[in-house]
């Protein structure tokens, strides 16, 4: 056995050797950043060496507090909205014969074509005060709604790019339980709900607990959103960490509350991998 | 209304027909399930018999004809209120319920009370020899626990018909012959109706009272399992069910079939005319020394080829001139003259052994 293993050592090499140019660029223009992110976390202006005074000054701010419940409230709502879009869809997805399917995947799919900046361009033309919506709703003889600028336009702008990522667990889980299950629930008399609720749906919340997580973690750090589309309340942590960046020029605040967001989100990401399914969407083995 | 009860057969189908696109599935067909009955749809992959199982079930519509249960026609009516049961090869129980959350499921669909669940539940899982499993769930058990579930979750609702699809198919060997003992017995105590299909012959043969035999869509013989194996009514048939020797001959007339080597050899059952094959069951064929053949026995003259000998009984492969190979079996015990390979023998049968299949 001993020989064969030898082998595979080999073959693992040989495959890690492909690897190697994307570890550089990524060590280059990923690691090293984030390293020095770290590392200047844990400066201060006022004193040379280790510190632990911007965390200690972030965990006392009232803005850290309120702004991180804002983000939670934010993320939980955009995440529900987007898981109630979601499901339906991803449902009707599979029960469509596979060509249809696959071509109603592209169009989901069809929002990754464009930034998010762009696309919250586009969301202000849409949404904004002489806007389309604004335009039909005032044919209709009411009065305009206000959808920018505030908590909706936060909402619809991030559930809009969130939407395929919630979907594509769900229809994978979908479609990969049992045909016969259905069948089966069929013939013991169950009609088309009662199989829905007793059946599919129970069987499908690993692929909704995988959409959810995923959502969460992307909706941690949402920035362009916010910032163009929401109001003054709806600041999240990442426009935080912009704020401290640019406005008060305090790096290592800045620094400290990147590390915070990102540990957060890694925590996220390891309850992901934990559930059944989950691996697969970080890109893990399907086991 | 009529008496349905005593007058109407379990299952009826008139006329009955699939086609997807272009490929006709299944040709017209006729059937009727007698109450109590155990009928076994058998044929290789792609005879239609999933398709027509599927059909009774409701899981998909004919394109065209009826199919009445019960004395019910039940053609536009959806699976789930034929009042049937199904076992299916993989089991299909419920993984995210219990054993007794998963027979109780055609219960609650039928709101019945909570303590006559739990009764009827226990009583299933007496009967199906699994008392002690009500709390785990699916995955925790075997295959053959798995299976013996599902089959109590079938008769807990009392469906007068089971619907089987492959059920031993996942099974191996000595767990699938357990299993089949248990179907009948189920089938025997219960009095319900079964249609199993499967692809297997000999366990078609051991569970059926009568089977239907198709091939490429449609039906090449209905009869008891005793009548399937010894009066096959075309080759096709003869070849899947058991071994037989099948020489390809021409009727002559006057109860006479010609062999293409010459030899005329005495046919007294099948096809009185035409060309086809003489078809001769190995168990019905015997050895014997060249020459020295009882009077009113037909007789071929041939070279031994090999013998193989399992366990109880002996086959003689024999090379006749008409470039066939006749099989012959008999049972070890029977004789202890050997014959060798390449030696010249006689191959006898009784006269009505044999049948002349012109299909």
């Amino acid at each position: 056995m001993a020989r064969a293993g030898g082998l595979e050592r080999q073959q693992a090499l040989r495959i890690a050797f492909y690897a190697v140019p994307a570890a550089i660029l990524m060590l280059a223009v990923f690691a090293v950043p984030l390293g020095t992110v770290v590392i200047q976390s844990f400066t201060s202006e006022a004193s040379p060496g280790f510190t632990l005074a911007s965390y200690a000054k972030i965990l006392s701010a009232t803005l850290f507090v309120r702004v991180s419940w804002k983000t939670l409230e934010i993320t939980l709502l955009a995440t529900a909205f987007a898981l109630l879009l979601a499901y339906p869809l991803a449902y009707y997805m599979a029960q469509q014969p596979p060509r249809r399917r696959a071509m109603l995947m592209i169009l989901v799919l069809v929002p990754f074509w464009t930034s998010v900046l762009v696309k919250s361009f586009a969301f202000t033309v849409i949404l904004g005060q002489s806007g389309l919506v604004n335009t039909a709703i005032s044919w209709l003889g009411l009065p305009p709604v206000k959808l920018l600028f505030n908590r909706i336009g936060v909402i619809i702008g991030m559930s809009h790019f969130l939407v395929p990522f919630m979907v594509f667990p769900i229809l994978s889980n979908l479609l990969n339980q049992p045909r016969d299950l259905v069948s089966a629930a069929s013939i013991l008399g169950a009609g088309k709900w009662r199989i829905f609720w007793r059946v599919t749906l129970p069987l499908s919340m690993p692929g909704v607990m995988a959409g959810v997580l995923l959502v969460m973690i992307l909706s941690l750090g949402f920035y362009v959103v916010p910032a163009l589309l929401g109001g003054r309340q709806d600041m999240m942590l990442a426009n935080l960490v912009d704020f401290y960046a640019r406005e008060i020029i305090d790096w290592p605040m800045a620094s400290a509350l990147s590390v915070i967001l990102m540990g957060t989100a890694a925590i996220a990401a390891i309850i992901l991998s934990l559930i059944p399914g989950g691996s697969a969407i970080l890109g893990g083995d399907e086991r | 209304m009529v008496n349905r009860t005593t007058a109407a057969p379990m299952v009826h189908l008139d006329n009955v027909s699939k086609n997807y696109g272009a490929v006709q599935a299944l040709r017209s067909t006729h059937l009727e399930v007698r109450r109590g009955e155990f009928l076994t749809l058998l044929g290789p992959s792609g005879s239609g018999k999933t398709t027509l199982l599927n059909m009774i079930a409701g899981m998909t519509g004919p394109s065209d004809g009826q199919i009445w249960i019960d004395g019910r026609d039940v053609t536009e009516v959806p699976p789930s209120r034929r009042g049937i049961g199904m076992v299916f090869q993989n089991y299909a129980l419920m993984p995210h319920m219990t054993i007794f959350q998963n027979i109780a499921f055609p219960l609650e669909i039928r709101r019945i009370p909570a303590d006559e669940i739990r009764q009827r539940v226990m009583k299933v899982l007496e009967i199906v020899r699994l008392p002690n499993v009500a709390e785990r769930k699916p995955k925790e058990l075997s295959g053959g626990q798995q299976q013996r579930v599902s089959l109590a979750r079938c008769i807990v609702y009392n469906p007068s018909l089971i619907l089987m699809d492959e059920p031993l198919g996942a099974l191996d060997k000595n767990l699938r012959d357990q299993m089949q003992l248990e179907i009948r017995r189920l089938h025997s105590e219960l009095g319900i109706t079964i249609v199993y299909v499967t692809h297997d012959q000999e366990e078609a043969l051991n569970m059926s009272d009568r089977i239907m035999l198709m091939n490429g869509g449609s039906v090449e013989q209905l009869d008891t399992p005793h009548d399937l194996y010894y009066a096959p009514r075309t080759r096709f048939a003869a070849e899947f069910i058991g071994r037989s020797s099948l020489i390809p001959s021409e009727m002559i007339g006057g109860g006479q079939a010609r062999l293409n080597d010459g030899s005329v050899v005495r046919v007294n059952r099948g096809a009185n005319a035409g060309k086809g094959h003489l078809m001769v069951r190995p168990e019905s064929m015997r050895l014997v020394q060249a020459g020295n053949v009882d009077a009113g026995m037909n007789a071929l003259q041939g070279t031994l080829q090999g013998t193989l000998v399992t366990g109880g009984s002996i086959t003689h492969f024999v090379a006749h001139s008409s470039n066939t190979t006749l099989i012959v079996q008999e049972l070890a015990n029977e004789r202890r003259t050997a014959f060798t390979s390449g030696e010249q023998i006689s191959v006898t049968w009784p006269v009505d052994a044999g049948i002349f299949l012109d299909r």
